[in-house]
């Protein structure tokens, strides 16, 4: 099972770049999302993968094989890849099974041609590996939403691909449904293994599937990681934009690990700053509210900050609070526990526990 | 990093190993489509401005100064003018009743706009010959007798009456823009008006019609195109009292003996003159040429006419009468009397018309070279229309943003003009094409081609492109996935192509009269040639057959497709 | 009726012609297989003709292209431009026609048989053309519409406005019969003639076989012009047409034949040529078409005058040519189109 490696890729639409010097290392039997807002640039880094556009420059290599540069492009029949349409693209005059059987003719650049003989077995297994057993004859214009995809799943799987390409293929199905099919998703890679792209501009559905999130900012990869990583610690105010809600901050870092802004003085833990203007980035759940009475008094390794609550939201699971601070016009949002709720207009101590600062 | 020490680094793959080996094939098609049709337009521009001693402007200095090459020119601009204007207060109308409202039939009103669509325009000038020519026309009769009067109720044979039926058979390309427009346009702004209190025509006149104007403007402007290459009707109408239009007047210029030249310099403005006019209707509604309303079509409520209903529907039935019944009726009379102006009576039916039509060889030869071409011209033009329209919508080669401009380009030449060029083009080395069934093939197929390309344009817009990238990230190759995949879904929409393209080519008249020749007579020309023998019933007889064969095709690409020409589902209604 | 006319035809001609030049010629025409023939005459006219030869020659198909003599000529002139050898047999009732096409040595001598009794006028005294058929130009109108006593009776008369909107000419630009009118009415009246009959705005139609149809419709009660011969045949139809004689005179057309020098079956052409002259082919033209020819031993029906009878204007072929342009040219000045 090779990987994938994206090196320097460029690629334009008259004046616009929509790819500008993307690089990605995907390792073997990865599922790495590419996720972004619409317009990064994601679709059309998979699209040069699947080998339909040409790069104006870099490449793309496959295991030990480069398969795109701006001299040639290996055409799509022969990247041995699957892949997955956000619209399914299953073809609506041919019936479920000879959609998924449809690849299995082919043999050329080391894939193997399946025996007629063997084609309707494999066909029947993998439908059954997507519960969807018995629907060989139907037409795909009978199936529903799911139905529809789970055949396109199907229909790149049975081909043994040694890439999988999936281009934003939940976001045609209704909330429950995505859901479910995350998992199904996700079952399946470990099942298979196959090293897979999954472009989404759906953050919670990035980081439930992939084993890394690659987050894409004006066609370049601004950071990739682990959900946690993207999440605890972005290193760029987009990433910390876009992942999760956020309160942003900017000041100046005055020594390696100190913020300031006016009056604000905190501890930045596990950093790195040079002096200079920063953005400090504190997720609400970073932050723990108390009554101002029973406050620890302020001294510089303990973050702490005197604030009065603005506004107060029920969310059900935990409280959504605005908050201003004493001594400014900064107002952060802070998210508390249902069990100790805090009234507009009440005193509190919010306590910084954790938070991380980008450079502007 | 191990991965890249263990790697065994390949050359870069050569040049050949990713050519796409379907490549040649675009090239060709691209080709063909530039000799097609620059070489007959760049004949005519030479030749209207090459004299005795070289290049001059003479031929253009007498046609704007000649009085008889003007008042041409006059008569072809008022005929333009008035008669797109008429088709504007017919379709409009109609085509709001239609789509809007709760008018009763819709289904029979859209089949007869239909079928005005397609029948050709000159014979519904013989037709209205018979009907309201001064003093035997049957209208006239009729009104004679009802009323005592002396003079005639209707004069067929003057600028009016050429009007009357040009309108006749244009307004359905009103009626579609903005039928199709209508549909895409969801009620709510119009419930909005009328929630506040306004009447139905209230909101007809200030919500609906500011957002349907850029279609009115683009059909009127579709509508003054046609009536200015018109041939036949202004041939049929306009002669007999004494006037001409630009097209009889450069067919004229064809008598012997030929001032090819002057034919020349008097195409260029008209070619000049419709190109202008697309240009500024393509400027009104942008690239995809119909109103750019946003919007899905949402709901759409259907207004209620009220007591309007039965006037409304008796208006459009009135207009259908003048286009489709009336001169239908009178063909079929014709075509079974003995003498067409005479009460059908026993003795005044016969068969001796249908005899002496079908038995004539000239018109069986002529038959059979209509179909023949009909035949081969929609072959090879919905072969070429969809490998073009596949080309530029696949976006396969560089410039094909020009190859879809070329495929279009042809409906800026009106069927005199491109005659002319043809003409010029292929009576001389090294293709001597006149007088053979070729020459009329290259006018055919350069003339329906805009018409094939946009259908199948259609057709493959309707084709998602993941359908096929799904067949060759499959293993498929561009080839493959054309036969097995593509092919299968754009079956329907490629026949219909073919049915335009049948339908265009056996109607055809205004370049057919100036490069046919006795053995490449087609149907069109036989009709015509009729009528300077005054042989109305054998005119009948052939225009009744060549609506009945262009029928059968209409009626073949409902089935295919689906739907009807107009582009509405047979179900009707919201979408 | 007619069995017995095409038999007598066959008779005669099987009887009359000696048997061995005959054979041969008749061999090499069969061998062609057909004559292509570009004619003037009426189409109904024309294909019983077609149809006479064709039971005489059985194997010989006739292959009839009626038009106008104008078109016929811009047909034949376009064709060779571009190199297209098509047309056997040329018949046109526009006389100038032969003058131009004999000049440009566009046509085959040949002399049908029996035509040397013709007179002189139906020859060319080299022996190119002949007149196959002769009609005038006459006055009709519908007597439905008009009484004998309001029919005009002169050419001058139809200048009368009361006839405003309701005359019916053809065009000089189609019909070599109309152009031999046009012609010689300008030389009666001149150029200031057709001015003022167009003030009367005349329904313009193309062949000089239409008026006949316009007049017996009742679309235009009086026509100004037109091949005598049809409105002979539609009256006969019993259709309420009356033709006038002018008392000016009436403008003798004969309409030449000839064999194109190109012809691409010359056998079948003459032999074709020959059976047209023959008696029997020519008193057809004249019992049932209600045309005049030149051969002496035809006999006209009773109740048609006699060319004898009849005050004849005639018209210089050579003239004709040459004029050709202007005459069309000022039509349509007046006229319009």
């Amino acid at each position: 099972m090779p990987g994938v490696s994206i090196r320097g890729l460029r690629k334009r639409y008259g004046d616009v770049a929509a790819v500008d010097g993307l690089d990605l290392e995907v390792k073997p039997g990865e599922l790495v999302a590419l996720l972004g807002p619409s317009g990064c640039g994601k679709t059309t880094t998979l699209r040069v993968v699947a080998g339909f556009l040409a790069p104006d420059s870099g490449e793309v290599w496959v295991g030990d094989r480069c398969l795109s540069s701006p001299a040639t492009v290996i055409p799509p029949e022969r990247r041995r890849m699957g892949m997955i349409f956000q619209s399914y693209a299953l073809w609506p005059h041919m019936t479920v099974a000879q959609n998924v059987g449809y690849g299995l003719r082919f043999s050329k650049d080391g894939r193997r041609g399946v025996p007629r003989s063997e084609r309707d077995g494999k066909v029947t297994e993998m439908l059954r590996v997507v519960q969807l057993a018995g629907y060989e004859q139907r037409y795909p214009g009978e199936l529903s939403g799911g139905q529809q995809q789970r055949v396109a799943v199907a229909r790149a799987l049975v081909v043994e691909p040694e890439i999988l390409l999936l281009d934003e293929p939940l976001s045609n199905l209704d909330a429950s449904l995505r859901e479910e099919m995350r998992f199904e998703i996700r079952r399946l890679h470990e099942t298979f293994g196959i090293t897979t792209l999954y472009v989404t501009h759906d953050q919670s559905e990035a980081m439930v599937i992939s084993d890394r999130v690659a987050v894409l900012d004006q066609g370049r990869v601004a950071q990739i990681g682990t959900a946690e990583e993207l999440f605890e610690r972005p290193r760029t105010r987009f990433v910390a934009e876009f992942i999760g809600k956020t309160n942003l901050i900017e000041g100046t870092a005055e020594r390696s690990d100190i913020f300031v802004r006016g009056p604000l003085r905190l501890r930045v833990f596990d950093a790195n700053l040079t002096p200079g203007p920063v953005v400090l980035s504190i997720r609400p759940h970073q932050i723990a509210l108390g009554p101002a009475s029973l406050a620890p008094p302020s001294s510089a390794g303990e973050n702490v900050l005197r604030a009065t609550v603005l506004r107060a939201s029920y969310l059900g699971d935990a409280v959504d609070y605005q908050v201003q601070l004493d001594g400014g016009d900064l107002v952060l949002r802070v998210a508390g526990p249902v069990t100790r709720r805090f009234r507009p207009g009440d005193a509190v101590a919010l306590t910084v526990l954790q938070c991380s600062a980008v450079r502007l | 990093m191990a991965r890249e020490l263990t790697v065994t680094l390949r050359p870069l793959p050569s040049r050949l190993e990713g050519l796409d080996r379907s490549a040649p094939v675009w090239i060709i098609a691209a080709a063909a489509l530039l000799l097609l049709m620059l070489l007959p337009l760049g004949w005519l521009g030479y030749l209207s401005v090459s004299g005795e001693g070289g290049l001059t402007l003479a031929h253009y200095a007498r046609v704007f100064t000649d009085a008889r090459l003007q008042k041409a020119l006059w008569n072809t601009v008022v005929l333009a003018f008035w008669s797109a204007l008429l088709s504007l207060a017919i379709g409009a109308p109609m085509a709001w009743l239609t789509a809007r409202t709760d008018l009763p039939g819709k289904r029979v009103i859209r089949g007869l706009v239909m079928a005005s669509f397609v029948t050709p325009p000159f014979l519904g000038a013989f037709a209205w010959v018979m009907l309201a020519g001064p003093n035997a026309g049957y209208l006239n009769k009729l009104y004679r007798g009802l009323s005592g009067a002396e003079a005639p109720l209707l004069n067929i044979f003057t600028m009016p009456g050429l009007i009357f039926v040009v309108a006749l058979y244009t307004f359905p390309y009103v009626y579609i823009m903005i039928v199709n427009t209508l549909e895409l346009i969801a009620s709510d702004l119009e419930e909005a008006a009328s929630i506040l209190g306004a009447s139905r025509l209230w909101v007809a006149l200030t919500v609906t019609l500011p957002m349907v104007a850029p279609a009115i403007l683009s059909g009127f402007i579709l509508s003054v195109l046609q009536a200015l290459a018109l041939f036949g009707s202004p041939a049929i109408l306009a002669l007999p009292a004494g006037f001409h239009t630009i097209t009889t007047q450069i067919w004229a210029l064809f008598q012997y003996p030929p001032k090819v030249e002057m034919a020349a310099a008097f195409s260029v403005p008209l070619l000049l003159a419709t190109a202008l006019l697309l240009f500024l209707q393509k400027k009104l509604l942008g690239r995809r040429g119909y109103a750019a309303v946003g919007g899905k079509g949402g709901q759409r409520r259907q207004i209620a006419l009220g007591p309007w209903r039965q006037p409304a529907l008796v208006a459009c039935l009135a207009v259908m009468a003048c286009a489709i019944f009336l001169p239908y009726g009178i063909l079929a009379k014709a075509a079974f009397s003995r003498a067409w102006a005479q009460p059908l009576t026993w003795d005044n039916v016969t068969l001796g018309n249908w005899s002496f039509t079908f038995l004539s060889i000239s018109t069986q030869t002529a038959i059979v070279n209509t179909l023949e071409l009909g035949i081969l011209t929609a072959c090879v033009g919905a072969g070429l229309a969809t490998l073009l329209a596949y080309i530029t919508n696949r976006r396969l080669i560089v410039g094909h943003q020009l190859l879809a401009f070329l495929a279009l380009a042809p409906v800026v030449i009106p069927g005199v003009v491109l005659a002319v060029g043809l003409f010029i083009a292929y009576t001389r080395p090294p293709f001597l094409l006149y007088g053979t069934l070729w020459i009329l093939f290259l006018a055919y197929l350069t003339k329906e081609m805009p018409v094939g390309y946009s259908q199948s344009d259609a057709t493959f817009r309707g084709i998602h492109p993941e359908l096929e990238e799904a067949g060759r990230i499959l293993g498929a190759g561009r080839l493959r996935v054309l036969g097995e995949i593509t092919a299968p879904l754009a079956r329907s929409g490629i026949i219909a192509t073919w049915c335009f393209i049948f339908i265009g080519v056996i109607r055809e008249l205004s370049a057919s009269i100036l490069l046919f020749t006795p053995n490449t007579k087609v149907m069109s020309v036989v009709i015509f040639d009729l009528k300077e023998e005054g042989q109305f019933g054998a005119i009948a007889v052939l225009g009744l057959f060549m609506l009945a064969v262009t029928f059968l095709a209409v009626v073949l690409m409902q089935t295919l497709l689906g739907r009807d020409v107009l582009g509405a589902r047979p179900s009707g209604g919201s979408g | 009726m007619r069995k017995l006319l095409v038999l007598s035809v066959l008779a005669a001609f099987f009887g009359a012609a000696p048997a061995c030049a005959q054979d041969a010629r008749v061999e090499a025409a069969k061998k062609e297989g057909k004559v292509v023939w570009y004619t003037s005459l009426a189409l109904t006219s024309s294909e019983k003709v077609a149809k006479l030869f064709e039971t005489a020659y059985p194997g010989i198909k006739v292959e009839v292209q009626r038009t106008g003599s104008q078109r016929i000529l811009q047909r034949v002139m376009q064709e060779l431009q571009a190199n297209i050898k098509n047309v056997d047999v040329i018949h046109t009732s526009d006389a100038g026609h032969y003058v131009l096409l004999k000049e440009k040595k566009l046509l085959m001598k040949h002399t049908p048989a029996g035509v040397d009794r013709f007179p002189p006028s139906f020859k060319d005294k080299d022996g190119y053309h002949y007149g196959l058929r002769a009609t005038v130009n006459v006055i009709a109108y519908n007597t439905k519409a008009v009484s004998a006593a309001e029919a005009p009776r002169t050419w001058k008369d139809l200048l009368d406005p009361k006839w405003k909107g309701k005359l019916v000419t053809a065009h000089p630009g189609y019909s070599g019969v109309i152009a031999t009118h046009v012609l010689a009415l300008v030389h009666l009246h001149g150029w200031d003639y057709f001015k003022q009959l167009a003030q009367s705005k005349p329904m313009l139609v193309q062949s000089a076989v239409d008026p006949s149809g316009v007049v017996a419709s009742g679309e235009r009660p009086v026509a100004v012009n037109g091949g005598e011969y049809t409105f002979y045949q539609i009256k006969k139809k019993g259709n309420p047409v009356e033709i006038v004689f002018p008392k000016e005179g009436v403008p003798l057309v004969i309409s030449p034949t000839a064999i194109a020098i190109f012809a691409p079956h010359p056998n079948a052409a003459k032999l074709f040529t020959d059976f047209i002259f023959s008696r029997e082919v020519q008193q057809v033209l004249a019992d049932t078409e209600g045309l005049y020819t030149g051969h002496p031993e035809v006999k006209y029906p009773a109740d048609r005058p006699k060319l004898s009878e009849l005050k004849l204007l005639l018209v210089d072929p050579e003239e004709l040519e040459k004029r050709n342009e202007e005459i069309k040219t000022r039509f349509v000045e007046f006229f319009g189109a």
